[in-house]
């Protein structure tokens, strides 16, 4: 009995720790079936550049995206600005690689009905408000921040604040009536009303924000440098005028990828000290 | 049930002399903190809502490519549901026997040891630990601690149900006669003997039908994990209600619904099996044989649905893993005491929500109870009038059928699906959240009242309804004060329950403890977190010493655990 025990002890230790496959994820700002749908021809096309099996690990809460990277159990993700700040606050070394040429200057965007009198973020005071999920840089963390810095606090300016969870939620809590006013990214919304899963005569924009650095894709710290360097090209060599990475592109809803660094991020690191999402200990 | 009903019970105490008083200013002290709002209900934002789901739900969505997309997630709800109700019972069975009160290894008059005391209620008090967590907050825990896929879901199921399975084991063990055990001991057996041939083969077979009971609540419980990223169909349920896809959410709750009714057949069929034969040590060599084939044939099946949900429990037993979730768990201590006032408040709202929602549930079943059962209402007391008018006997079937049906529908969506819904009827907040906790609740209290009635002596209400009463009269005056104590007890149970649900209820927009931390663990504010999570600990174990306290002076707590295993 101890020593079928002791064998089977150390067939646990002699696990490999799947060396060969390249684990890829993404936050979940939208619905599960369209990042899916968003994400297996960009695998393919990365299983292809870096010569590895790649699979993409459907994740639907933003914080375990980043405890999946400090564990190692994720290797290159996709996240949002404020999630990377968290990613590299929790590991000291994520890298991140590239962004979408928008993602250097994006957007927020705060919507309400149609049929709401307000005209400017005053006259929200006193109404029922979405935010995305809280881990979100363009349906939270941006958002609030403009907002506070134009007077508008939202714990103590609106009746209620709450967190519908992703952007395409927040578009339909708004359309719906359940919020009067909700905050959310800009492209996700553009894209909602392209394919009118959002009607455009309910909602009207009431605000835009201020440009800010958003998504980008990161790296684990520890993966080997040959390696990232492999991946960051095969982002760098998509091009718009090939048919078949102009399928990959559409998908991820820009034209070309662009190399990005951590000092980019810097200002969203600001932003969310100010708003009290992050603390030093 | 019987024997206690007719004891005398006790002289309630002062805050128990108007129990009627007691419980209406407990529900409007309660719809005011969840801010309840009846009104709501009948406005037209509830009207407009209502009327998309009932278009939308209509026809369930049933092309092929959508049916063909749901396979994958329906087997991975069972599978973490069966995988999860195993590690249940590994960790489950050998705490159990510590859990018991160390009396039921005790023959004669010796007193138990110091250490079996001290690691009595050590154990105990992490099994309470253990269950006062809802799966889903584990769940959410382990999404971060342990990694992605399946295998949150099924350490959450397995944890957060070993916490009530190693209970009512316990339960189990000292409510068996203890004549076999006594004898065995006089013989001369070793307490741990006289325990393994005197009480162990009384408990199994309620043990067993107990534990299939379970698996049928893990499914359920499985398919709401998704909602936390824990796959299954309750990921796609989300997902489609969040985009007002009412025809896929509609079939996924067929499909959910389906796999419960069909797990609860076979479990039926297994249990009627077990009634036939004798406990742990059949008679007759196969039959011996058969049951240690089955126990090794489940453990493989365990092991290969851990292989197929690409979950390697084992994997969490590597250093790595361990230093993970220890450096994981570090990382809440110590917890952030700054905004106590906060959490107080959250925890007055998560009170109210499952007070009021408890409440309305019970009033809720309880018109439907007698509706819903066949027994009474179209059986033994169907009204003899109306069996000769057909008219008046199929109008009688109609309601029966359709009491079942609300039933039915409401145990079967899960009270944070309901949430979901009922956010766009009534709005966000903890009123959206009470409502939800009393449907489910409805659908779980419901069955349970009509099984209670029925089990009442009929001859009261028989000998009223030869006297010229209408059945329902008779079966208000002449049933149901037989089974009252005993459908408290069911609500009391239940009221425990829904503390932990009512906290999770945050989650998806329906107000409470949940919602805050939702934010907590969102911003990677573990300390807060745990503030919440231990406070969420203490209202949880009050509730539970309440609802005994409660019960004992209702004269309704002994039932011992078969109250317990129908309610939990």
């Amino acid at each position: 009995m101890l020593r079928l025990s002791t064998l089977a002890l150390a067939l646990l230790m002699a696990l490999p720790a799947h060396a060969d496959v390249l684990r890829v994820s993404a936050i979940p700002d939208e619905n599960p079936t369209e990042l899916q749908r968003k994400y297996q021809p960009l695998a393919a096309y990365l299983a292809k550049a870096t010569g590895m099996e790649v699979k993409f690990v459907p994740v639907t809460d933003y914080a375990a995206t980043v405890e999946g990277l400090a564990s190692g159990k994720l290797d290159l993700v996709w996240y949002g600005g404020f999630t990377y700040v968290q990613a590299r606050r929790r590991t000291g070394n994520a890298i991140p690689l590239v962004q979408r040429e928008e993602d250097a200057r994006f957007h927020s965007r705060i919507i309400v009905s149609a049929r709401s009198k307000a005209m400017s973020l005053a006259d929200l005071k006193g109404a029922t408000f979405a935010f995305g999920s809280v881990s979100s840089t363009s349906g939270h963390l941006m958002p609030r921040y403009f907002m506070t810095r134009e007077g508008v606090v939202p714990e103590r300016d609106f009746s209620k604040v709450s967190y519908s969870g992703a952007h395409d939620a927040t578009a339909k809590w708004v359309e719906t009536g359940v919020v009067d006013a909700g905050a959310l990214n800009e492209s996700v919304l553009q894209r909602l009303l392209d394919e009118k899963k959002v009607d455009a005569s309910k909602i009207r924009v009431l605000w835009t924000s201020p440009e800010f650095f958003d998504y980008n894709w990161t790296v684990r710290g520890d993966l080997p440098k040959p390696l990232v360097e492999k991946i960051r090209a095969a982002f760098l060599a998509l091009d718009y005028s090939n048919p078949e990475h102009k399928v990959l592109l559409d998908l991820q809803r820009t034209r070309k990828f662009i190399p990005t660094k951590p000092d980019n991020y810097a200002g969203i690191e600001e932003a969310a000290r100010a708003a009290g999402l992050i603390k030093d200990p | 049930m019987s024997a206690n009903a007719r004891a005398l019970p006790p002289p309630a105490p002062w805050w128990l002399r108007w129990p009627g008083a007691a419980v209406v200013a407990a529900g409007a002290i309660s719809y005011r903190v969840c801010e309840g709002d009846l009104a709501q209900l009948t406005s037209a934002r509830a009207r407009d809502a209502v009327a998309g789901f009932v278009g939308g739900f209509w026809p369930p969505a049933h092309s092929t490519e959508f049916l063909s997309s749901l396979v994958r997630p329906a087997l991975e709800t069972l599978g973490i549901a069966y995988a999860g109700m195993t590690l249940a019972l590994f960790v489950a069975a050998p705490l159990s026997f510590l859990a018991a009160s160390p009396r039921v290894f005790v023959t004669g008059g010796d007193q138990p040891t110091r250490l079996h005391m001290a690691l009595h209620h050590g154990v105990r008090a992490l099994l309470s630990f253990m269950r006062a967590i809802p799966e889903l907050l584990w769940a959410l825990l382990f999404v971060r601690a342990a990694g992605l896929g399946a295998m949150p879901g099924v350490l959450a199921v397995g944890i957060a149900y070993a916490g009530v399975v190693g209970k009512v084991f316990a339960e189990i063990y000292e409510s068996v006669p203890r004549g076999p055990a006594v004898a065995l001991a006089t013989a001369g057996a070793t307490p741990v003997r006289a325990f393994a041939f005197g009480v162990f083969p009384q408990a199994m077979p309620l043990m067993t039908s107990y534990t299939l009971y379970r698996l049928d609540c893990a499914v359920r419980a499985s398919a709401v994990l998704g909602l936390v990223g824990a796959g299954g169909l309750g990921q796609q349920a989300d997902v489609a209600l969040r985009m007002f896809q009412y025809d896929e959410t509609a079939t996924i709750m067929l499909v959910l619904f389906g796999l419960v009714a069909a797990l609860d057949g076979v479990s039926f069929l297994v249990r009627r099996r077990l009634e036939r034969s004798r406990g742990l040590f059949p008679h007759g060599r196969v039959a011996l044989r058969n049951r240690c084939l089955a126990v090794v044939g489940g453990t493989a099946a365990f092991g290969a649905t851990l292989q197929a949900l690409d979950a390697p429990l084992w994997e969490m037993l590597l250093p790595s893993s361990v230093t993970h979730v220890a450096e994981f768990a570090a990382g809440m201590l110590p917890p952030d005491l700054g905004e106590l006032g906060k959490v107080g408040t959250a925890l007055v709202e998560t009170l109210a929500i499952s007070v009021f929602g408890t409440l309305l549930a019970a009033a809720l079943a309880m018109a439907l109870a007698y509706p819903a059962s066949r027994k009474l209402f179209l059986q033994e007391l169907g009204d003899e009038a109306a069996k000769r008018f057909m008219v008046r006997w199929q109008l009688r079937r109609v309601v029966h059928s359709v009491a079942r049906g609300v039933l039915n529908l409401g145990r079967t969506v899960p009270e944070t699906l309901w949430a979901l819904l009922l956010i766009f009827a009534v709005g966000l907040g903890p009123f959206a959240g009470a409502l939800a906790l009393a449907l489910h609740t409805a659908g779980v209290l419901g069955r349970l009242y009509a099984e209670a009635l029925e089990e009442v002596d009929l001859g009261p209400a028989r000998a009223m309804m030869n006297t010229g009463v209408r059945p329902g009269l008779a079966v208000l005056a002449a049933v149901l004060p037989q089974a009252f104590t005993q459908l408290i007890a069911f609500t009391l149970y239940r009221w425990e329950v829904n503390v932990r649900a009512s906290a999770v209820l945050g989650l998806v927009g329906g107000g409470g403890l949940g919602a805050q931390l939702h934010v907590a663990l969102g911003l990677f504010q573990y300390p807060q977190a745990m503030t919440l999570i231990l406070g969420l600990l203490v209202l949880v174990l009050a509730v539970e010493q309440l609802s005994a306290r409660l019960r004992r002076a209702l004269g309704s707590g002994g039932q011992g655990p078969r109250a317990a295993v129908a309610a939990w």
